[in-house]
């Protein structure tokens, strides 16, 4: 499309300022069920949100129909969307900032690779999961994915910046049985040095995540001394950091209202975000072109910051935190690379601490069972009774509940194994004072 | 879109190393969103998809590949790419394309494309009125409206095109309740795929609102749920998604073809209570999950899937019938062409039985009443589930006694459809989003109210007393 024209287009209607921010993206992907490539798929789509300011207010479009009319189209469907909005907020597009950590994380060796290597990659993952274990039944798949996404930002001040970044996944699931008791098990890998797959040690955690649930019982309702595995401690910690997010707060729907440098954590808890990190997350500019910084939300439990964007800063009088990200119909607050901050302690060193308890390896239901406004949560979870330091008997069928706050208050220890998961959270073990377990 | 020559060039393209079947899916889907935060309208966004998606298949393998680029050139490159993934002689060449029929079955009076955003955004703010004034501890309101119209053509190598259009609108009103620290949150999104009308007319979104706001306060003052096993009676309605969740999927030929379901080998054996009847419909008349077709041309049905306890049919799309030996049965889906289709559900509900609401409650001495449902994820190999429950009291004696908040059902799906002891006569239907391999799609769940002789229910209140 012709971006002249759109931004000649946009002034000469009325629009005051006005952005494009395309996206191009590539997909490969492909599966092999029972030996054969059950399914393969590749794309190419590009897309265009265009923002306007028309009498103070945001007018928004998106499309994927890019011909001579698009122009006219996006500039009419600003001023009608923006003649609605009543919002009281000023709407504001950002002018650029002083200076960018721009840096390129497109992996081009993940494309050099030929597509039949990678296809051999799978069919070695299947070959060695047939004969990793005789309780494994049915391998469900194996997959590879690769996706690249270039994506443009420009606006009528002049700002136009450019980011490019690729990954690749390999996942696999088994199913096991043993007696009349099925179980499923997987591994996911997300990378994009294509030097991190090692066949032999994904395909061991494959079998070691599916076997190891067998055997699964339930253990006595009552409250437990918790260890959350890093992804477990992860996946509570999406949702903890949502109260962080200045929108929520100035809309009364944060557990962190009113919470600024005071305790919202135990003291042995850091929470970082690391948008420059070097990995497949990387952003050195947020959705609205604000340059990203590495930073502190929570220190050692007390909270540092709220998280903004531009509006969220304009309402409270401070600038932008470089936390503003697409999401829905808006540009909302998000953030890249979360993580909590590593201890000393082993994984081991934790369980030692406990005589009798539970560890939890996954829980499922988190869209459902937790409410991120009043930080309650019931969910579904599995895991391993402790029994005198040590993991003992896998637990199925089981529910964690609880509220948030009040975990993050009684994290008693944090351990040193932190694992990246493809959410792009990263978290250790984390041994919670108790938490309580339903089971039989 | 494209013209017929286009589309035999293409199909030709993609045949050419052996394939046996292809398929080239179009569509635009053009959609609005409005959004009104505490009574003033926050955001008005359109939007426009718009690409092709090109299925080969060949045997038990397909390819797929979709692009925005519609062009000659596009799709042609996207074809012959797809079609070096085989290394065969040409098995077809597709001569002549036949336009076949496609029969509408959904009315619009008013359609949503042609309502002005101003009246959509009036008939929110109405509801916005009567959340807001019902109670003070009512922090936050949130009421959204989203419409979309898709237009979609398909052409095949059976030289069949078929081309249909659908409109779909939901509404959405969200309350949040706060007191001393607490929060809570209600919810409700009725849908159709139907015009304006739906909205003035068939549903009162009065009465719609009031139910959020009500709910919202009740659960604020509510004691924690107590937890572990216990009869559990699941109102009508959206308490289907329980079904949907824990049974439908597993009933589906994504997971049944490759036998990673736990009803792979369940077709003519008891999977249910004698007592349990269960229909898929994608042919409602403006139902929120109907289709005049499905996404590969078939006309949709009305599939029985369970009848009296008995497993009679699963949910199958062409592809995955081949590794099953089973007919498609209209029941093919994806959320847009970025997706493959596979078989997905629409309008999926447990039918009608003999007891009353009444009877139900009352035939039960201690247990969980959960109004209504949140909701939740099943694992379809072990049939492993859970929900949130967002609306729950305390059967005490046959009487509905105390609410309680915070409760979640667990168990697996198997387990449960045996586990149903009753089932009344109140079959209602209630709309949602379900999300699989073939992308985000509308589904309608239901049912009469039934009773669960025993579920795991988790809660921080301690045990039931």
């Amino acid at each position: 499309m012709n971006y002249k024209k759109f931004f000649e287009l946009a002034k000469s209607k009325g629009i005051e300022a006005s952005e494009l921010y395309s996206a191009k993206k590539y997909s490969l992907s492909f599966e092999l069920f029972h030996s054969e490539v059950s399914s393969y798929s590749t794309s190419e789509t590009f897309s265009m949100s265009a923002r306007g300011i028309y009498n103070d207010k945001f007018g928004v479009v998106r499309t994927e129909k890019v011909d001579a009319k698009t122009p006219e189209h996006l500039v009419d469907e600003i001023i009608s969307n923006a003649k609605v909005i009543e919002k009281a907020d000023k709407a504001l597009l950002f002018k650029g900032s002083d200076k960018y950590q721009k840096r390129n994380l497109y992996n081009k060796d993940i494309p050099a690779i030929s597509i039949d290597q990678k296809m051999k990659n799978l069919f070695e993952i299947e070959a060695k999961l047939k004969k990793a274990d005789p309780r494994i039944v049915e391998i469900e798949g194996v997959q590879y994915s690769e996706d690249a996404i270039e994506v443009n930002l420009v606006n009528s001040y002049g700002l136009n910046l450019k980011s490019k970044s690729n990954y690749y996944v390999y996942a696999a699931s088994v199913v096991v049985k043993q007696g009349e008791e099925v179980k499923t098990g997987y591994k996911v890998l997300l990378s994009n040095d294509p030097k991190e797959l090692d066949i032999d040690k994904f395909v061991d955690q494959v079998v070691e995540n599916a076997t190891s649930k067998l055997g699964g019982t339930q253990c006595d309702s009552k409250k437990y001394p918790v260890i959350l595995n890093p992804k477990t401690a992860a996946s509570f910690l999406d949702p903890y950091l949502e109260s962080a997010s200045a929108e929520e707060v100035q809309k009364h729907s944060s557990l962190f209202i009113g919470k600024l440098n005071q305790q919202v954590a135990s003291k042995k808890v850091t929470i970082l975000e690391q948008p420059l990190l070097k990995n497949c997350f990387f952003r050195y500019f947020d959705d609205e072109g604000v340059a990203t910084v590495n930073k502190k939300i929570v220190e050692k439990g007390i909270l540092k910051t709220y998280l903004h964007n531009l509006e969220t800063a304009q309402r409270e009088g401070t600038t932008t935190t470089g936390n503003g990200y697409r999401g829905g119909s808006k540009i909302g607050v998000g953030f890249v690379n979360p993580s909590i901050k590593p201890g000393r302690k082993s994984e081991a060193d934790l369980l030692a601490k406990i005589k009798t308890g539970v560890y939890i390896s996954s829980v499922a239901g988190l869209h459902a069972g937790l409410n991120p406004q009043s930080g309650n949560f019931s969910l579904q979870a599995e895991g391993f009774m402790i029994r005198d330091g040590k993991l003992a008997e896998p637990l199925s069928l089981i529910t964690v509940a609880g509220n948030l706050l009040d975990l993050f208050m009684n994290v008693r220890e944090v351990a040193n194994n932190a694992e990246l998961q493809l959410s792009g959270i990263s978290a250790p073990s984390l041994l919670i004072k108790n938490l309580a377990i339903s089971g039989k | 879109m494209i013209g017929k020559s286009l589309a035999i060039d293409v199909l030709n393209a993609g045949l050419v190393t052996g394939a046996d079947f292809a398929e080239i899916y179009l569509e635009q889907n053009d959609s609005s969103f409005l959004s009104l935060e505490n009574g003033k309208t926050e955001s008005s966004l359109s939007s426009t998809t718009y690409g092709a998606g090109i299925r080969l298949l060949n045997k038990l393998q397909s390819v797929y590949g979709y692009t925005n680029d519609i062009s000659r050139k596009g799709l042609m490159n996207l074809a012959t790419s797809l079609a070096k993934s085989f290394q065969g002689e040409r098995l077809i060449t597709v001569e002549k394309i036949n336009k076949v029929r496609v029969k509408n079955a959904h009315v619009y009076e008013r359609p949503l494309s042609e309502v002005s955003r101003e009246e959509k955004i009036a008939l929110m703010k109405e509801a916005h009125e009567v959340i807001s004034s019902y109670d003070k501890r009512i922090v936050r309101i949130q009421c959204s409206f989203m419409n979309n119209r898709k237009v979609v053509t398909i052409f095949n190598s059976d030289g069949k095109q078929f081309a249909d259009f659908k409109e779909r609108g939901r509404m959405a009103f969200v309350a949040i309740a706060s007191e001393n620290g607490k929060i809570e949150t209600s919810f409700e999104g009725p849908g159709a795929t139907a015009g304006m009308e739906f909205f003035t007319a068939k549903i009162s979104v009065r009465d719609t609102a009031k139910r959020v706001a009500e709910l919202a306060i009740k659960m604020l003052t509510a004691a924690e749920c107590p937890s572990g096993k216990m009869p559990v009676v699941i109102g009508n309605g959206f308490g289907g998604v329980v079904f949907h969740e824990a049974c439908g999927h597993s009933l589906e030929a994504t997971a049944v073809a490759k036998k990673l379901s736990v009803f792979s080998d369940s077709l003519g054996k008891q999977i249910a209570s004698p007592l349990v009847t269960a229909i898929d419909d994608g042919t409602i008349a403006n139902g929120w999950g109907s289709n005049n077709i499905d996404d590969e041309g078939n006309p949709t049905q009305r599939n029985v899937l369970i009848k009296d306890g008995i497993c009679t049919s699963f949910l199958v799309d062409s592809f995955n019938g081949r590794r099953m030996n089973a007919k498609a049965n209209g029941a093919c889906r994806r959320e847009s062409y970025k997706y493959e289709p596979t078989s997905r559900m629409s309008n999926t509900f447990i039918a009608a039985g003999n007891s009353t609401h009444e009877e139900i409650i009352a035939a039960t001495k201690l247990g969980l009443y959960a109004a209504s449902m949140g909701g939740g994820s099943v694992n379809p190999a072990t049939g492993e589930f859970n929900f949130s429950v967002s609306e729950a009291y305390i059967i005490r004696d046959g009487k509905i006694a105390e609410p309680v908040r915070g409760a979640t059902l667990i168990g697996s799906g198997a387990d449960i459809l045996m586990k149903i002891d009753m089932v009344g006569n109140n079959l209602q239907r209630a709309q949602g989003m379900c999300g699989s391999v073939s992308g985000s799609i509308p589904a309608d769940v239901g049912q009469p109210t039934i009773r669960v002789s025993e579920i795991l229910v988790g809660g921080r209140g301690g045990v039931l007393k």
